[in-house]
């Protein structure tokens, strides 16, 4: 089988050295045959004659070698292929509008098909990936949705877990890296030491960590990313041993990693060994979680994920038994979920992305219902010469095979152009900042696409191909011939199907109107509202001091005159510092202890955001100032416990009585009472998460130099435009310290734009696909109606000389337009409403069935679609009697 | 010439892969040799000739060549290949069963029934 087809594809290749051998070896075999019947005494003439008669038709016989190598296959499929593209180029109106619709239409849906592919598609790069899970603990009731784990949670799952085959955990930073003078900062992970071996994939040269490496004293070793040796050490193989600083502190390389590493979205250059202090690992810090340290685990490969969370469950029942805080624990609705890794880290954006691969269907169920419409049109205006063809003898076979070979040579170069198209999509998702979807760094246009779009067409152009035939086959030649011969109205039926392939056009096109406009007025609504401060000339930039070259008095210092400085410049309103700003994307909350509150049966503890800043932040950031005074910077330089709450968290606390004045302690336990912190002011709520968050869990501001972080956030309002004040904020940092970076200088305006892009980026999309599904739209309908025209000229003259004025013949085209328009609108409608209430979760304060979205919609969609009609029933009115009657 | 058979369906294909088994041929070589080895018995389509010599090509059973012919032409040669052996041994065994088989039918007498 594979010789045969070897020696096919080597005739095919060699088309011109087959066929010149083939006559060489025939007029050889000729030329002797006539030789030796000359030599036996024949005359010339004879001879030849005789010679031809013997060997037959040349062509025949060339016909049957070629046969013999199934070579008459490819011949004719290619003369099919060079008759189709004749019909193309002869018509190259339509061919250039199918073209373009199946270019649109296919581009539009490889782009989006490839952040589908690559996010919600293709597994994750590790052996078995749907066996791993993430683990993290949830507290519901105290609004807490999400903690991550413990150390502790690690420390006692580890190998007691009978359904986990490897559980491990990884935090993730970012950190100086770097001698002196030329550091930079860079993102890591620090892992336990069964993380490589939980993946199943760890290095490719060196080792992973070892349990002895998980202390602050023995931790001075690093496993780097592959880009990060080829960069760094330009793939060194003798890389291992050599030492490299991170935040100041020498560490030993021990291993690279393999160039297909790449865990979730993080660009992690450097991975160390998740280091902590026994005291850490205590019972008591089960629960000091804090969405820092997340778990992973890998099921064993006979075990369900059932199993493991109820094992999970078992083993947490069993610990909580003596936790001082059980009750608490279990009041605030504790539990350890097991999820799958892959849908967890991918859960918040599934629903926007289905819903774009939903529209961009859509697209392509409009353009392909727009050509097979056109395709009609023009299969009909041949109706007569295939029925000559088919009365002439060409069989049903044959017909077929012609319209499917035009079809798919349509479809293929419309794939063709579509995969240009999809490649530009995607370069134009990645302005729309599709990179930071959650696994969106795999997205690309690769050959598998290519490959899958392509195939995706020829399928498209065989499904084309079959109403044409079906409405080409279906008529009797004889009655064709006739019908057409007298240029009367076509079959009903086949009006029938043009005109309701309009309708579902004009639903289709309505219902992704309608949904772009649910997302443009969510969108419109999200930015409406205040994040509770004034966003507008604040720059902001995060700072990270190594606590090698920074313990707490350092720090200190360095943020006294780090805001002294930034305070002091021109152009500079007020300058402070902040553990966490707005739309960092940390939301970490913290537990806080309020004296005196008694805790009513089934609260739990709350979880607050807390913070700790220094200089003139609330200023800087102009927060509304509800009671009391705003921590000054002179606040951390004195030893007096002051806070500052906001409004939320004083009405939830206080709600009948004024909060100033009121003592709490930091954490989740009371403290002595030097330790209390006084609240000394109350501010308006901010927005922490987004814009969209709801819940009022309440903000404690402290002192900086009581709540001293790993890196601060500075915020500097400027008199100018506040990117401008962007390198004058690096030098001032520099000018303290050469070796401290400012990373994510971002002004609070974009922050709150970036903190959007999950809404703007999907509305964006919505609205140009319906763009396009309206022109889709109003092309087919054009179409549809010029034909309706030309179909009918004949009849319209008639009716013209008999009397009909040209304002009736225009009623009547628009009549039907308005027919078509209605029934796709009313379709539409229905169509809409399913579809907000699919989208119900994508909304925000929108309902599902918008009356002023659902006007717009059908606006706008009548609006097009007339414009569409007004052209050819302009041209019906214009129709000349005269012309017409003497015309044929 | 007077007095040819006409060749059973099926035929021609093992007469090609005999005839080029004893040496190479070209095409006009093989409808000579048929001739010279059937003692000019045979009728051969030769219309069918070149069909047949190309099937037998492309299924590998022969191999072609370009050589030079006895009076200093260009002309594609044929070869039997190892796999064409193979066939035509088989091809061989399982006609001489066949007319072997018809011959004893055939020479049947009212006798021997």
């Amino acid at each position: 089988m594979f010789k045969r087809i070897h020696s096919l594809f080597r005739a095919l290749a060699r088309r011109r050295d087959f066929e010149d051998g083939m006559s060489e070896e025939l007029r050889f075999h000729i030329e002797q045959s006539i030789d030796d019947l000359v030599r036996s005494g024949m005359s010339r003439e004879k001879a030849i004659r005789q010679t031809r008669m013997e060997l037959g038709s040349v062509t025949n016989v060339k016909g049957d070698c070629r046969e013999a190598f199934g070579l008459h296959l490819f011949d004719e499929f290619r003369r099919e292929l060079s008759y189709a593209a004749r019909l193309l180029r002869k018509t190259p109106g339509f061919t250039a509008t199918a073209l373009l619709t199946l270019a649109v239409c296919f581009g539009a849906n490889l782009t989006i098909f490839a952040v589908i592919d690559s996010v919600l598609l293709r597994p994750l790069p590790f052996p078995a990936p749907d066996r791993l899970m993430t683990i993290f603990n949830t507290y519901p009731k105290a609004g807490v949705y999400r903690d991550g784990s413990s150390l502790t949670n690690y420390y006692e799952r580890r190998g007691r877990i009978a359904a986990l085959a490897s559980l491990s955990i990884y935090s993730y930073g970012t950190e100086i890296v770097g001698e002196p003078g030329s550091t930079e900062r860079l993102q890591t992970v620090r892992v336990s030491p069964d993380f490589f071996f939980t993946l199943g994939l760890g290095p490719a040269i060196g080792r992973t960590f070892t349990d002895e490496e998980t202390t602050s004293e023995t931790d001075h070793v690093a496993i780097l990313s592959d880009a990060f040796w080829r960069q760094r050490y330009s793939a060194d193989p003798n890389v291992l041993g050599k030492q490299i600083r991170v935040n100041s502190v020498p560490r030993t390389v021990i291993g690279v990693l393999p160039p297909s590493f790449l865990f979730l979205s993080t660009d992690a250059r450097v991975f160390l060994p998740l280091a902590s202090r026994m005291e850490d690992r205590a019972p008591s810090r089960r629960h000091s979680g804090g969405n820092v340290i997340q778990m992973i685990a890998r099921l064993q490969p006979d075990a369900t994920l059932a199993q493991a969370q109820s094992e999970i469950d078992a083993q947490n029942a069993a610990l909580e038994v003596d936790d001082p805080q059980a009750k608490m624990i279990a009041d605030a609705g504790f539990r350890s979920l097991v999820v799958p890794l892959r849908a967890d880290h991918v859960a918040a954006v599934r629903p926007t992305l289905l819903l774009l691969e939903a529209g961009v269907l859509v697209l392509l169920l409009i353009g392909a219902v727009n050509l097979v419409n056109l395709l009609l049109i023009r299969a009909s205006g041949r109706v007569k010469e295939l029925a000559v063809r088919q009365a002439l003898g060409a069989g049903w076979r044959y017909l077929v095979s012609e319209v499917v070979v035009e079809t798919t040579l349509l479809t293929f170069a419309g794939g063709l152009l579509g995969l240009a198209v999809g490649a530009g999509g995607i370069q134009l998702l990645r302005g729309l900042d599709v990179d930071r979807l959650p696994l969106g760094s795999r997205i690309a246009f690769d050959v598998r696409l290519a490959l899958d779009g392509l195939a995706g067409a020829i399928v498209m152009g065989i499904v084309f191909a079959v109403p044409v035939a079906w409405y080409q086959l279906r008529r009797h030649p004889g009655n064709a011939l006739q019908s057409e011969s007298r240029g009367s109205t076509s079959g009903h039926s086949a009006q029938i199907l043009r005109h309701s392939f309009i309708v579902a056009q004009i639903a289709l096109a309505f219902i992704l109107l309608a949904g772009a406009g649910l997302l443009g007025l969510s969108l419109q609504r999200v930015m409406a509202i205040s994040p509770g401060f004034q966003s507008d000339h604040v720059l902001t930039g995060q700072v990270l001091l190594p606590w090698a070259d920074y313990p707490e008095a350092g720090r200190l210092k360095f943020m006294q005159s780090l805001t002294d400085k930034l305070n002091h410049l021109p152009g500079v309103l007020s300058a402070g510092v902040v553990t966490n700003v707005p739309f960092s994307g940390n939301i970490g909350k913290s537990a806080a202890t309020i004296a005196g509150h008694v805790r009513r049966p089934g609260e739990s503890a709350r979880g607050h955001y807390s913070y700790g800043v220094d200089g003139d932040y609330f200023h800087a950031m102009v927060f509304s100032l509800r009671a009391g005074r705003f921590l000054t910077a002179d606040d951390s330089r004195r030893s007096a416990r002051v806070c500052v709450v906001d409004e939320d968290f004083a009405r939830y606390y206080w709600p009948h009585a004024n909060a100033i004045g009121q003592l709490l302690w930091d954490g989740s336990e009371a403290g002595k009472d030097a330790e209390a912190f006084t609240i000394v002011g109350v501010v308006g709520g901010v927005k922490q998460a987004g814009l969209t968050e709801n819940e009022a869990q309440g903000a404690i501001y402290y002192p900086y130099a009581f709540r001293i972080g790993d890196s601060v956030f500075v915020a500097v309002r400027t008199s100018l435009p506040p990117e401008s004040f962007a390198l004058t904020m690096q030098k001032v940092v520099r000018q303290i310290d050469p070796d401290v970076p400012v990373s994510d200088i971002r002004s609070m305006d974009t922050r709150i734009a970036d903190s959007l892009v999950a809404r703007r980026s999907p509305a964006l999309l919505a609205g140009f696909f319906s763009g396009i599904a309206l022109l889709l739209t109003s092309i087919g309908t054009y179409g549809v109606l010029s034909y309706a025209v030309t179909q009918r000229r004949r009849e319209i003259g008639v009716r013209m000389a008999l009397g009909a004025q040209s304002g009736q013949i225009r009623i009547q085209f628009l009549a039907l337009s308005l027919r078509l328009l209605t029934a796709g609108t009313v379709l539409g409608l229905i169509g809409a409403w399913q579809t907000g209430r699919a989208m119900r979760s994508l909304l925000f304060q929108v309902p599902p069935l918008d009356v002023a979205v659902l006007a717009a919609a059908a606006g706008v969609t009548a609006a097009v679609c007339l414009a569409a009609c007004l052209l050819p029933t302009q041209r019906a009115a214009q129709i000349s009697p005269m012309e017409v009657l003497t015309g044929e | 010439m007077d007095k040819t058979a006409e060749l059973l369906p099926g035929t021609l294909d093992m007469l090609i892969l005999k005839a080029v088994s004893l040496k190479s041929l070209h095409g006009y070589g093989v409808l000579q040799r048929i001739r010279q080895i059937s003692g000019n018995a045979l009728e051969i389509p030769q219309g069918s000739l070149y069909p047949a010599l190309y099937r037998l090509e492309h299924q590998g059973l022969i191999t072609a060549e370009w050589g030079q012919s006895e009076n200093n032409r260009r002309a594609k040669y044929y070869t039997l290949t190892a796999a064409g052996r193979r066939h035509l041994r088989d091809e061989t065994a399982s006609w001489n069963r066949l007319a072997s088989a018809i011959a004893a039918a055939m020479n049947t007498t009212s006798e021997e029934v």
